[in-house]
């Protein structure tokens, strides 16, 4: 029996391991991708492929880690698996659940010949191929054209290393140098975890590692399990629809009914739409990554990731329905249906746990992409980014202005400046959506971001959910407002859609991205009336506005509030 | 008229020394910090040391009040005027989410809030081409607006102002005449550099805590004055260099971590001496651990400083350059507490001063690093802070008690598993500073300092595997001695992308030559004579297509296509330093130039001790028992440090006592004092 101390230590020594790889990769990647948007994760599992720990920059890879080594052992069998081996896989639908971008590498860990644990790491490649620079588009029809399929393939074996895989993935390419670069990077992280791993196998001696890895699983599921003490038990449903109108498909119904117990909390999404031909499906195991992201924040998100605090969380997907999509249906901007399952599960349970829940947020990524030929030196310019939004207000709190979508984390917006020296663009605006959903706590604003041309030509991809239908409000809270890209010509008149695919645009038109307001919590009557003047201070509101959702009249000229005449109209 | 003095304001007490350069004498005092008026702390300190301030030759003071009336939201009434559609820019940030699970997470608020933030209909582009010129009417009808609102500070942010700073100039000169009382910063007297937020959130900052920075400076200023100062005194800045108080007044928030730098700087000094060009400086105090990294003799400086960032809170940037120091919760007040699923975690809260560790017997009860140091004999009970403050072991004991209770384990014994987890805390923050960042510690000495670095640091300098240990003369108040090793420093930069292939050299000596200017007068303003001078240029590099730069060393003098080409060499070979690869080949650009100007002062000698012939033996003063992970409880000799000489050699394990510190040599370590009197400790075996 171990001292708990000495546990601990050896615990905390494979969660640096995790950590080191995740720093190690950022360091030596050339992908901005890599480290300048931290698209990518880092984790150790054991020899069946449970996650003990893992560090990573965006939440959608909260399911990478685990379902891609367990994929690797389905396929190939534990007792194939040897030192010195080395697997690759993007197949979304066996396990690498994301995009084919996101390309996991697997590194089994032996102590004296026995596997003891996986080292894996899994990141958005620059380009992987597929029909559209950059390998994903808002118009697919099948995954064919999305790029490359590594369907976990034996890159290294016995530590050699398969050069005609990589010739197949270089000539698969538009930038080969840089994607090998990636694999590189990617393999030399996964060194570093492994030799921490034996390091602490050499000092603590394997039964100690293993021990110690059972307790951080054990105490995983221990925090889970009084967390889950202290919810409401029973049914809950909700549902909504996905609203990209991508390739023209009409709004698809999203249903979910959680369950939740003293030891587990199941989301079915029995009643969900189909698969479409459009690339806004996802796979079973991009469905799990989802579920976890919202598991993990209504649970404990301050809790270590680890597949014990996950034990209790269940996921029912029908075959065929658009969260268990399979091939050939594409999956690029799975991020979509990743997002919304998150907020159909929170929607669920806003009532019955508000303290856990706050209202709908933007939602959306609003992932964007400009492009074209610069005028002047006649190369091409490629701007992409993620847009920021409005937040939910909470039973606490007012909305945050202005952050990043759920599947996000640490990923920053492109400052104005550096967009204006890099692209052929002028800023004419980054300012906050003055529409928000009213309540006594106010939903977050989104932003408006208006890029004027300033070359002869470009083209405009993106996609925006939350077109139609805004950001939900709860508890008398009222809705947020809608997520909406603008394209504004030169030459007079706009058009606003909530999915562009390589639009052309020209010189002097100009792109107006408009993020949603977070929705409302409580009556905005309730909304106390100093803090409505501040919002008229502040010019979120005006005084009408005030009086309308708010019921407070504000005097103008005395930047007062009339306590009389706004009592009596709280009162009706 | 040889005597220096460095005054060091901290959370809890004022540090104070003085050294007189004939004797080579140090005067070490503490007085309590008092926050109500920080200069009557520093003058309790000067008053206890009995020096006479008019034959002070150098006088160095660092300084909490700007980094509090930051923290603590005392700074003033704030006004922000920005371009036209980017006044939201502030509250904006970056929009990242480092709390990535939590719905409730809170964004940094910022210093001005909307109704203060007023954009002015004017536009420059990226190149600095006006696209929209100024209306003096505008500027004059929003200096009514801010004086309605009763602001006694304004900041001007205006977009692309890092490639043309004429508008900014222009509001601010109307602004001061119309608002005679109000202190005003621009974005380009701050930093040139581009990216709005952080540019913004730099400048608004300085506006911020200018009023009540001019107020303390003056009030020392004064009051030093009248108690005899007859020299110039220094601020210490977050660069790691000083300045007069007169620009430390303009440019206040390069003061925001005054404190801490000054042990770094006295580290690098010390190593200079010894001849160790690679430290990393580890300072353990009450209620945090705070470790930097020396390269080569230089001090790391960054300019991505967030004030109160944390792994989950996105913290707000200042672009003014900051010694590059990790700091975290962990200290001998940290308590120590079991969590939910019955782990044992020690920090981040702190039992502070008062009522401080439950061994202060001051109504704390809850266990700290200190009891548990106490309990397993590594502090001295009848020997706290040199006898000076009693303690109560039973109370360490009957805090503890309870965590050895729930795990079914001895007082003892628990009382290693705090020390065990709280130093895992300091090893990953070690770890941090150098094996992160490309290191090998193996190549570096550790420098411990503050009240716990030398107890703690002979068993995490074994473990993070560093040459050798430093534990230099008084550790508890190296911070201020540091300070007395600084220079007056400088950064100066300037934002301006530009391909290595074809670059316009002509402009580059421009920027350079405009640079040095600016620093000629500024020092000439601080009456520093131009022949104590120096400067030294660097450019920030990136391969095209990358986002991060890393900063180059540029030659002196007039930049022609070899000196550039030989900068360009060496971003080379500092990108494959930190970052494991390197491009030769690539086109590169050049981001930023940048200029260090130092204004370099008379440094005192570090004078050798006196030799002795003897041995430690003669230090000899007890015994005790000590508990060593790994090796049970040894019985120690204990040593009286002032009585060491140099040359003696003790072999670990083995217990150092000096009035205001305590070393605890490991089992297997091997200590000699070196001729300045510093305890050199070979790490050897892993413990």
């Amino acid at each position: 029996m171990l001292d708990p101390f000495t546990r601990e230590n050896i615990a905390q020594g494979l969660l640096a391991a995790a950590d080191e790889m995740f720093y190690t990769w950022g360091r030596t990647s050339q992908s901005t991708i890599i480290y300048e948007v931290l698209d990518y994760a880092c984790g150790l599992t054991d020899a069946e492929g449970n996650l003990i720990g893992q560090a990573n920059g965006a939440t959608m890879f909260l399911g990478a880690i685990t379902f891609s080594a367990k994929a690797a052992l389905r396929k190939f069998g534990k007792e194939n698996i040897k030192p010195g081996d080395m697997f690759l896989t993007n197949d979304p639908f066996t396990g690498s659940g994301t995009h084919l971008c996101d390309v996991a590498a697997v590194l089994p860990i032996f102590h004296e010949n026995e596997l003891v644990a996986f080292a894996v790491n899994k990141g958005h490649w620059n380009e992987i191929g597929g029909k559209n620079l950059g390998s994903w588009s808002t118009d697919a029809t099948e995954i064919f054209q999305e790029g490359l399929q590594l369907p976990d393939v034996r890159i290294y074996d016995c530590g050699v290393f398969n050069e005609s895989v990589r010739d197949i993935i270089a000539a698969n390419s538009r930038t080969p140098e840089m994607t090998l670069g990636d694999l590189y990077a990617q393999t030399a992280a996964l060194r570093i975890a492994e030799s921490r791993v034996i390091e602490l196998l050499g000092k603590y001696g394997r039964d100690q590692v293993v021990e110690s890895i059972e307790h951080i699983l054990e105490s995983g599921r221990k925090l889970a399990l009084i967390e889950l003490s202290r919810m409401p038990k029973g049914e809950f449903f909700a549902e909504d629809v996905l609203d990209t109108n991508a390739n023209g498909v009409a709004d698809i119904p999203i249903k979910v009914k959680v369950t939740i117990t003293d030891d587990s909390m199941e989301f079915d999404f029995t009643g969900t739409g189909d698969a479409v031909f459009a690339p806004i499906n996802c796979s079973i195991y991009g469905t799990y990554s989802g579920a976890r992201i919202i598991y993990h924040a209504l649970v404990s998100p301050h809790t270590p990731a680890n597949d014990g605090f996950y034990s209790p969380l269940k996921v029912i997907a029908p075959e065929g329905c658009l969260f268990n999509a399979s091939s050939p249906y594409p999956v690029s901007c799975d991020w979509e249906p990743i997002q919304i399952l998150t907020d159909v599960v929170k929607k669920a349970l806003a009532s019955a746990m508000p303290d856990r829940v706050p209202a709908g947020h933007f939602l959306s990524i609003i992932g964007t992409i400009i492009g074209g030929i610069d005028d002047k030196s006649k190369n091409p310019f490629v701007l992409v980014e993620p847009q920021a939004g409005g937040w939910g207000a909470g039973h606490n709190k007012d909305g945050e202005r202005g952050l990043v979508a759920i599947c996000d984390g640490e990923t920053f917006i492109i400052p104005v400046e550096v967009c204006e020296y890099r692209y052929p663009v002028r800023v004419e605006q980054f300012a906050f959506n003055p529409k928000v959903g009213a309540g006594e706590h106010i939903g977050g604003h989104g932003l408006i971001r208006d890029y004027r041309i300033l070359n002869s030509n470009a083209a405009l991809t993106t996609m925006a959910s939350r077109h139609k239908h805004p950001p939900w409000g709860f508890a008398g809270g009222h809705d947020g407002s809608i997520n909406d890209v603008q394209v504004h010509r030169s030459a007079g008149g706009y058009e606003s859609r909530a999915t562009w695919s390589n639009e052309p645009l020209a010189g002097g038109d100009l792109v107006r991205f408009i993020s949603g307001g977070g929705g409302g919590y409580g009556n905005p009557h309730n909304r106390p009336a100093d803090k409505v003047l501040d919002d008229w201070k502040n010019q979120y509101i005006t005084a009408t506005e005030a009086l309308e959702y708010f019921g407070v009249v504000i005097d103008e000229v005395a930047q007062t509030v009339d306590e009389v005449q706004t009592k009596l109209k709280r009162q009706i | 008229m040889s005597i220096r003095v460095a005054v060091d304001i901290g959370g809890t007490f004022t540090d104070f020394v003085c050294l007189n350069e004939s004797t080579g004498n140090i005067i070490e005092e503490k007085a309590h910090t008092t926050p109500a008026n920080f200069a009557s702390g520093v003058i309790d300190a000067v008053g206890k040391s009995k020096i006479n301030l008019s034959e002070v030759q150098y006088f160095a003071h660092g300084t909490t009040v700007v980094i509090n009336a930051v923290t603590e939201r005392k700074g003033a009434k704030t006004a922000l005027v920005t371009t036209k559609g980017f006044r939201d820019v502030l509250e904006i940030g970056r929009a990242n989410r480092p709390d990535m699970y939590n719905y409730f997470y809170k964004k940094p608020e910022p210093y001005v809030p909307r109704r203060l933030r007023f954009e002015i209909d004017e536009r420059v582009d990226y190149k600095g081409n006006v696209l929209q010129a100024v209306d003096e009417h505008e500027v004059r009808h929003l200096a009514k607006q801010i004086k309605a609102e009763n602001a006694t500070a304004v900041a001007i942010c205006l977009l692309n102002s890092y490639a043309n700073s004429a508008h900014e100039q222009l509001i601010e000169q109307i602004l001061a005449a119309e608002l005679p009382n109000v202190e005003i910063t621009t974005s380009s007297s701050i930093v040139k550099v581009w990216r709005e937020y952080e540019r913004t959130s730099t400048t608004v900052l300085n506006a911020y805590v200018k009023p009540a920075a001019r107020l303390y400076l003056n009030t020392l200023d004064e009051t030093l004055r009248e108690l005899g100062l007859e020299t110039q005194p220094y601020a210490m800045q977050s660069n790691g260099g000083t300045a007069t108080f007169n620009l430390a007044k303009e440019m206040p928030i390069s003061l925001i971590e005054s404190g801490p730098v000054g042990g770094v700087i006295g580290g690098a000094a010390l190593g200079k001496v010894l001849g160790e060009e690679n430290i990393i400086t580890f300072d353990v105090g009450g209620t945090t651990a705070k470790t930097s990294l020396i390269n080569r003799g230089e001090v790391k400086i960054t300019t991505e400083y967030k004030l109160e960032w944390t792994p989950q809170f996105a913290g707000y940037p200042i672009k003014t350059p900051v010694v590059d120091i990790i700091e975290i919760g962990s200290g001998g007040g940290s308590i120590a507490w079991i969590d939910e699923v019955g782990i044992l975690k020690v920090g981040p809260h702190s039992a502070g001063a008062d009522p401080g560790p439950a061994c202060y017997d001051k109504g704390g009860n809850r266990p700290t690093l200190t009891d548990a140091n106490l309990i397993t004999g590594r502090l001295n009970p009848d020997n706290f802070l040199g006898g000076t403050f009693k303690v109560s072991l039973q109370k360490a004991r009957d805090a503890v008690k309870p965590i050895a209770d729930h795990f079914s384990i001895s007082v003892e014994e628990a009382a290693m598993g705090i020390i065990k987890t709280a130093t895992s805390n300091m090893l990953n923050a070690l770890k941090l500073i150098s094996v992160r960042r490309g290191y090998d510690p193996r190549d570096f000495a550790m420098l411990a300092q503050g009240g716990n670095g030398a107890l703690l640091s002979p068993h995490l300098a074994a473990e993070l595997k560093v040459k050798k240990l430093i534990i230099p003369n008084l550790p508890g108040t190296f911070s201020a001695w540091g300070m007395l090793m600084t220079d007056l420093r400088q950064d100066f930069m300037q934002t301006m992308i530009m391909p290595v292939e074809g670059a316009d050299l002509n402009k580059i000596n421009e920027i350079y030559d405009e640079m040095e200017q600016s620093a000629y007068a500024v020092f000439s303003k601080q009456n520093i004579d131009p022949s104590r001078i120096m400067l030294m240029r660097s450019a920030e590099f990136r391969y095209i297509g990358q986002e991060h730069a890393v900063a180059a060393p540029v030659g002196a003098g007039k930049i022609d296509q070899e000196a550039l080409y030989t900068a360009r060499r060496e971003f080379d070979r500092l990108h494959n330093h930190h970052y494991t690869f390197s491009l030769p080949d690539a086109a590169a650009e050049m981001v930023n130039f940048n200029l260090t100007a130092y204004g370099v002062v008379n440094k005192p000698d570090i004078k050798k001790i006196e030799t002795k012939t003897g041995s430690a033996e003669d230090a000899l003063k007890s015994h005790r028992d000590v508990l060593f992970e790994g090796y049970g409880k040894k019985n120690c000799p204990v040593y009286n440090r002032p009585m060491l000489a140099p040359g003696y050699k003790i072999n670990g394990p083995a217990i150092i006592e000096e009035s205001k510190s305590v070393t605890v040599l490991c089992p297997e370590q091997l200590l000699e004092v070196d001729a300045y009197g510093n305890l050199i400790i070979e790490v050897m075996a892993e413990v």
